[in-house]
């Protein structure tokens, strides 16, 4: 395998437009004959969809909900950046580039990251048009504010609830061009295999979840907007059905699968309540402008938080960090919180969780101000906890959330499977190590509308396609391998269910390859890991049927392959022996424990190939040269 | 913390579409106050699997209350007894211990049940379909500021979109009406000088397919309000009338 | 997209003409309220030169009769068209159903339209029965030969069984206002959060004072003569 990025030359600039201008046409007459299979519709897949079907492509959508508006997109919070530079304070599309570049510690593609920024623009005209109602100001013009690590306000926002404004606006552009008969709807399919002819993506094999029925669907070309792989850690913030199975399947077809490792643990959700957890919920990282983070300063210290005197609290991330306090980005702020609960100063119950306290905020502003702001999350706070957050401080404690790896994608977003495209989180290309808030719903949004819309008429334009039918040999054959695969985990006749193994990998993985890791954790892991996969077969008990509604049997398949991946994602973590964004090596830290990073040597994005079953894959480096900024440690002191 | 309880449930149990069902009862014993709702019928069904029984069958997603996908009647109330929030913001501490809980699907002819609590939605998506959106191709935007909005309208148009989808407002329906979803649609767009341009059609085309849908007639009861998990209010339902009256009477073509 | 009638038809539809019916038989019932609170004046002749006038009216009073007529039936054809889509779009119903509390609307009223509105159906054909097409007691008044109206009153409401009756049917008339009042304005897309909640209370103010007065009447005739 050779990995050929295909970054267009010439000044960062002008890399996209002189790209735009290289690119071949597909002749308007012609876009109908092209079948496209988007797989997802989430932020990237809608927007995908009804962009390709804009332009007349014959676009077939495949989604595992009911409704393409069910996407875990929905769920994004805080906003989606743009350097439109409305609030006059010194943004640019530059700055916007610095700042996701160097946030994601230097571990991304320049060039794409550069266009991101650049196209980001767009992407707000775009949602305004399609009725999205972003905040305004009095005025009738668009509020801006600041957000997760950013000294500008360049976020936009629909109250608390942007990623759901955002998707349904794709989501209505989609289903305009449903109507025009452009794109055609396949609700709750789960695509569960890749069809490659002649090396090419030609088709996709999805179970029909209603009636069990495996599906086969040819088409010229796929893009793959599946998500991330949160989900591997068991508890996280990802919706019950995000999943990793259709990238998985990609990267056992031969997709590379790029930084695994660069995991994201968000700062701010609620904490562990029991065992019967099944999902962890986010609270917006705003809430870090006017809340407070503190510990007590003894371990011992067991008295109820306002009971503490100021004396005795360690605001630790204004001690630490005294020029960005609160607002230190995800990562830093997470493995902040896991070091002070590590020194036994957690607070709860089990002691893992540290106070986010609005007293102050509250006795400055006034209860109705902070009400205003932040009322829906403090309501959904108290719901969940039964605990008042304007009366004691809020509890908070990282969680899994963003996953900045996936498969590798070259400047086309076209994997290394010719004709397999993938978008949004499921690719690796733009947040490298890390994330910054409020970049997620941009990725998704940019590659969806902007990028694959141009990039997949040149592929199409110039490649030959020989016919391609369901019922040709590749079909029918890896048709044939999912129906075994289902065979396989139906008639298992073991005794434990998928959820008590999801929960089993999860605590491997959230104990040797969270936070902090380290080589010899994250040897363990891999055993664990391998130990646990071998049970899995054995062991493994699906109710129900094959040929009927079974969401058991979804979620069987889903673990499975998340029991390959987590020993993927482990040995990502051990062969990169730095430590960059979300991915902190305790071997490799300054002596302050700030993440330490190696540029010499890790200054590549790693893509690994798949081998077979139980043979260990093939690390392929895409090296990463930064000619527009210089590499430097973060600071936020 | 509040002790472990026991709850009593009746639970409406349908093998497919077209085999009839029944309500079961199933007894679930330490049932932690602090569980949601939905991790409640997890454990029911870790338990069903350990026994060899069928689990129960549900819609759930973001279990954050957004997504829309989740949905079941508790105890005669969509969404169960809890304002403003979906079924999985539900927690057992708004339960007694020792309560007898009913648990039903949606129930409406346009809204036919898969299997269990499943139940199919996508005669909503084609309401959506028929309508509901601004025709604009990607690349025809101008810029974000071209068009000021008067704020109050960014609001009203905002209470509007907070829509999920779940469909609570047709189960509580005496008449299993879906004016409240339609409404937010039509309302959504219409208070903003974008949706504007395409106002009467809209109107037009999504109430007729409302109707081909099957759905009922809106008689005004507000049941769909008090149940939504977004709380959106049945003055939508009036500025849908509105749009529709100006589409077919004031204005018509 | 053209629009034809059938678009007056649909389910948003139908509820503008319900809706336009229902106000304009309200206005009927408080103009009827008013002339029948005559009676309570014990005046024989004036309330049957009232009534003399009414019926001299001749082609105007026809085409009165013809137009409240129309919106009955309208009003009744799309009462039940109403009902009857309700239950077709929920053919297996809840085992268990319970209230959802504010700010739903839902009450005895609003789930009893349809019952409330067949007894009134019922009532006004008989009581166009009794008193229009009922007995033909005639009177002279300053000299004019006219219907005698007011025996003709006088005489039915003597009947105990008639009086509960019609007792009945002017409580559920109430029943009906209680939610087709502001009902109608809000199907007419008349909401508004500064007026809504006052109409929703002169509703009920409005229910409560024709209910009132028109049980009044019988009640007084019969203790009266």
């Amino acid at each position: 395998m050779k990995l050929d990025s295909k970054v267009p030359g010439g000044p960062i600039q002008e890399k996209w437009d002189r790209h735009r201008f290289e690119m071949k046409l597909v002749n308007p007459a012609n876009k109908r004959k092209y079948k496209i299979l988007v797989v997802g519709t989430g932020l990237a897949g809608a927007s995908a969809a009804a962009t390709l079907g804009g332009l007349g492509y014959d676009v077939h959508a495949f989604f595992i909900h009911d409704s393409p508006r069910r996407a875990h997109s929905i769920a994004a919070q805080g906003g989606i950046n743009a350097a439109k530079n409305y609030p006059n304070d010194g943004d640019s599309i530059w700055r916007l580039f610095y700042d996701t570049i160097k946030g994601g510690d230097y571990r991304a593609r320049e060039a794409n990251v550069y266009r991101l920024a650049q196209v980001a623009n767009n992407i707000i005209d775009q949602c305004v048009a399609q009725g999205v109602p972003f905040a305004r100001e009095y005025g009738g013009y668009l509020d801006n504010r600041s957000f997760g690590g950013a000294q500008v306000s360049r976020t936009f926002y629909a109250r608390g609830q942007t990623g759901q404004q955002l998707l349904l606006g794709a989501y209505s552009a989609m289903m305009q061009q449903v109507n025009a008969g452009n794109v055609k709807l396949y609700p709750r399919r789960e695509m569960l295999d890749l069809v490659i002819k002649n090396g090419q993506a030609r088709g996709i094999i999805c179970r029909n979840l209603v009636s069990g029925e495996i599906e086969s669907h040819a088409g010229h070309a796929v893009a793959l907007c599946t998500g991330g792989y949160g989900n591997l850690y068991y508890l996280s913030t990802n919706a019950m059905n995000s999943n990793a199975t259709a990238a998985w399947r990609c990267y056992k077809r031969g997709a590379a699968f790029a930084n695994p490792c660069f995991t994201q643990i968000h700062p701010t959700c609620i904490p562990v309540s029991g065992d019967h957890q099944s999902k962890l919920t986010l609270m917006s990282e705003s809430l870090r402008n006017d809340g407070r983070v503190w510990v007590p300063k003894r371990a011992d210290d067991k008295r109820p938080p306002n009971q503490i005197p100021e004396e005795d609290r360690d605001y630790y991330l204004e001690r630490r960090y005294p020029s960005f306090g609160n607002l230190v980005p995800r990562d830093v702020a997470s493995r902040a919180a896991k070091a002070v609960c590590d020194e036994g100063r957690g607070v709860g119950e089990a002691g893992l969780s540290v106070y986010l306290d609005f007293r102050d905020a509250i006795a400055r502003l006034g209860r109705k101000a902070i009400a205003d702001k932040y009322g829906n999350l403090f309501d959904m706070y108290l719901r969940i906890t039964d605990e008042n957050p304007y009366e004691v401080p809020m509890r908070i404690y990282p969680a899994v959330h963003y996953t900045m790896g996936g498969l590798w994608v070259d400047y086309n977003l076209m994997s290394t499977i010719p004709g397999l495209y993938v978008l949004g989180e499921a690719n690796f290309s733009d947040h490298g190590a890390n994330r910054l808030g409020a970049s997620a719903l941009m990725q998704g949004l940019a590659d969806g509308y902007f990028i694959l819309p141009y990039t997949i008429g040149d592929y199409l334009a110039g490649s030959t396609f020989p016919t391609a039918t369901v019922e040709d040999d590749e079909f029918k054959a890896t048709r044939q391998e999912v129906l075994d695969q289902t065979e396989r985990m139906i008639r298992n006749r073991g005794n434990k269910d998928p959820r008590t193994f999801h929960r089993e990998l999860g605590a491997i993985m959230w104990d040797y390859v969270g936070m902090a890791r380290n080589a010899q954790g994250l040897r363990e892991a891999i055993t664990k890991i391998r130990a646990l996969r071998e049970e899995y077969w054995q062991n493994l008990k699906v109710p129900g049927r094959p040929d009927s509604f079974n969401k058991y049997l979804e979620y069987a398949g889903r673990i499975g392959d998340y029991m390959e991946l987590g020993e993927l994602v482990a040995m990502d973590a051990l062969q990169r022996e730095e430590s960059c964004g979300g991915h902190f090596r305790e071997e490799y830290q300054t002596e302050e424990g700030e993440a330490l990073r190696n540029d010499e040597r890790f200054a590549f994005a790693a893509a690994w190939e798949y081998k077979g079953p139980n043979q260990k894959p093939e690390l392929h480096r895409e090296d990463l040269t930064f000619e527009s900024v210089e590499l430097k440690q973060r600071s936020y002191k | 913390m509040a002790k472990n309880m026991t709850v009593y449930l009746k639970i409406w149990r349908q093998p497919g579409p077209d085999q009839p069902g029944r309500m079961v009862d199933y007894t679930l014993q330490d049932v932690s106050p602090d569980m949601s709702f939905l991790e409640m019928l997890d454990v029911l069904n870790t338990q069903l699997i350990a026994r060899g029984d069928e689990p129960v069958e549900f819609d759930s997603d973001c279990r954050e209350g957004i997504c829309g996908s989740c949905g079941m009647v508790i105890n005669g109330i969509a969404h169960g007894p809890l304002k403003g929030v979906a079924t999985c913001q539900l927690h057992m501490r708004s339960f007694d211990d020792g309560a007898t809980i009913v648990i039903e699907p949606w129930r409406a002819r346009s809204f036919p049940v898969i299997k269990d609590l499943v139940v199919d939605r996508s005669a909503f998506d084609r309401i959506i379909i028929s309508g509901g959106y601004v025709t604009v191709k990607t690349g025809q935007a101008p810029d974000a500021h071209a068009i000021p909005v008067p704020r109050p309208d960014q609001e009203k148009a905002m209470d509007a979109a907070a829509c999920i989808g779940c469909g609570a407002c047709v189960a509580a329906c005496p008449n299993a009406s879906a004016a409240l979803f339609t409404a937010a649609k039509i309302s959504h767009l219409a208070y903003l000088p974008q949706g504007r341009v395409e106002a009467r059609e809209r109107a037009l085309a999504m109430v007729r397919q409302m109707d081909a849908e099957g759905f009922g007639n809106c008689s005004n009861h507000g049941e769909c309000e008090a149940v939504c998990p977004k709380e959106i209010s049945i003055s939508t339902i009036a500025k849908m009338r509105r749009e529709y009256l100006k589409a077919v009477v004031l204005n018509p073509e | 997209m053209p629009v034809s009638c059938c678009d007056l038809w649909t389910t948003v539809g139908k509820k503008y003409l319900a809706a336009a019916a229902g106000l304009v038989f309200l206005v009927f019932v408080i103009v009827h309220l008013g002339g029948n609170l005559l009676l309570l004046l014990d005046n024989p002749n004036l309330y049957n030169s009232y009534s003399h006038h009414l019926v001299s009216l001749g082609p105007l009073l026809w085409f009165g009769e013809a137009v409240l007529l129309a919106f009955f039936l309208l009003h009744a054809v799309i009462g039940t068209l109403v009902y009857i889509r309700a239950r077709e779009a929920r053919p297996v119903g809840y085992h268990e159903i319970a209230d959802a509390g504010k700010p739903s609307r839902k009450t005895l009223s609003s789930r009893t339209m349809i019952w409330s509105g067949i007894v009134i159906l019922v009532f006004t054909i008989l009581h166009l029965i009794t008193f229009k097409f009922g007995e033909h007691y005639t009177v002279v008044v300053d000299g004019i030969e006219m219907r005698d109206f007011h025996t003709l009153v006088v005489e039915v409401f003597q009947k105990p069984g008639y009086v509960v009756w019609y007792l009945l049917a002017m409580v559920l008339l109430g029943l009906h206002l209680r939610h087709g009042f502001w009902s109608a304005f809000q199907s007419l897309g008349v909401n508004h959060p500064r007026y809504t909640p006052f109409i929703y209370g002169l509703g009920t103010g409005l229910a409560v004072l024709l209910a009132f007065g028109y049980i009044v009447i019988p009640i007084y005739v019969y203790f009266k003569y």
